[in-house]
């Protein structure tokens, strides 16, 4: 009975936070009605005790002034992924507050031309962040594709912009639709003009003469090694240099060096 | 992401929801003196003051009476060999009135008895080196004897 109440009380202490934000929804957390994982979870689940205070947005008082802060690694995605969505929502506003106050100490350190201690400290809230973010992710997209048999990604599309160079271009939503915006259709006249062709056809010639040069050197390289060096590991070559064609290369006799052939 | 990717908001439409809120909040000390109950915040820039006040009231649990925000330029600065000029970003600085009876003082990060550590400590380091470079200069005069041969 004592273990009950134990694991109960757990649960409804990490509760707290989530009933707070009770304006927060998800229909994701739809998903996941049936599955008991919270209670189960929860006894695992490590959480800074709440101080619900602006100093809430400072560091532990024993760590002022030091010069390291002992701390562990980020959350990986296979750890994130068998946690259930509620805490993982949970745990971004952990991560959220954290990375709060890692911000606030390292203003306050620059400030005061001070050293931060351990300012990996953020990129790992940062990292585990974006590991939580692409769960979330994930489970989405499964959950969409199930559901209408869409990503329910944002959608896009490669499209030219007004320099006749393609972008690709983030849909969003608008009031009215493209053909009833006057001013969109205005913006759009001068796309096609005379000058945007040169400099298309210039641009074009740029970013060819580069491929090319690059390709020429390659081939230069590989010639010269091969020159230098008679008795390379050809599969090397090809490794290293996939545009180059060695067979050419030694069927034109182009890699024989200005010596008498033993 | 789509979790970022937010619905355009029309009269009548549902409100906004946000699931995994992004912005960032920090405390920074005041340019000028302030009231005790006034906390100074830099925040993101795409927090408005609804925002900054739903933010600090459910994820912080701190009662807010007031918010006021600007936005503060970046401070420009001149490249000292080529003269260009460059700007940093701007910045949203929020001032957030609690009530009357709460009270923030801005806490002391760098205490004077860390800071006496810290000089105690490159002190003694300072001390071992100069040991240990008489100890190299006093075995100069006899390669090949042990360090602890001394006579």
């Amino acid at each position: 009975m004592s273990s009950i109440t134990k694991v109960m009380y757990t649960s409804r202490c990490l509760g707290n936070l989530c009933q707070r934000l009770s304006v927060i929804n998800l229909n994701l957390q739809q998903s996941s009605k049936n599955i008991p994982a919270t209670i189960v979870s929860s006894s695992q689940f490590h959480t800074t005790p709440k101080r619900f205070d602006v100093m809430e947005f400072f560091d532990d008082k024993k760590h002022y002034g030091e010069n390291e802060v002992k701390h562990g690694r980020h959350w990986e995605k296979d750890e994130l992924r068998i946690k259930s969505n509620q805490d993982l929502h949970k745990l971004w506003f952990v991560l959220l507050k954290e990375r709060n106050m890692l911000k606030t100490m390292e203003h306050e350190c620059n400030e005061k031309m001070e050293l931060f201690p351990s300012p990996e400290r953020i990129d790992k809230v940062e990292m585990s962040m974006e590991n939580l973010e692409s769960v979330v992710r994930e489970r989405n997209k499964a959950y969409y594709l199930l559901e209408t048999g869409e990503t329910g990604e944002r959608p896009g599309k490669l499209v030219t912009n007004s320099l006749g160079i393609n972008h690709y271009y983030k849909a969003s939503e608008h009031v009215i639709p493209a053909y009833m915006n006057q001013n969109w259709f205005k913006s759009r006249q001068h796309f096609r003009g005379k000058a945007v062709r040169k400099f298309v056809l210039l641009y074009r010639e740029r970013l060819y003469n580069e491929k090319r040069k690059a390709k020429n050197r390659d081939r230069n390289q590989v010639m010269m090694l091969m020159r230098r060096n008679p008795n390379l590991d050809v599969s090397l070559l090809r490794e290293k240099y996939p545009t180059v064609d060695i067979d050419k290369l030694i069927r034109n006799d182009q890699i024989r060096g200005h010596y008498i052939p033993k | 992401m789509s979790t970022r990717w937010y619905p355009i908001y029309q009269r009548g439409g549902p409100q906004l929801r946000v699931f995994l809120p992004n912005f960032w909040m920090k405390v920074i000390r005041p340019t000028e003196i302030q009231p005790e109950n006034v906390v100074t915040f830099s925040c993101s820039m795409e927090m408005s003051k609804p925002d900054i006040k739903n933010y600090l009231e459910k994820i912080y649990n701190i009662p807010v009476v007031d918010v006021r925000t600007r936005i503060a330029t970046g401070p420009t600065k001149k490249d000292q060999i080529y003269g260009y000029v460059t700007k940093a970003d701007d910045i949203k600085i929020a001032y957030v009135t609690l009530p009357k009876e709460n009270k923030f003082v801005f806490p002391d990060l760098f205490p004077q008895s860390a800071k006496d550590k810290k000089e105690q400590d490159e002190k003694s380091l300072e001390e071992s080196k100069v040991n240990f470079k008489k100890y190299l200069d006093r075995n100069k005069g006899r390669p090949g004897a042990p360090g602890w041969f001394s006579i």
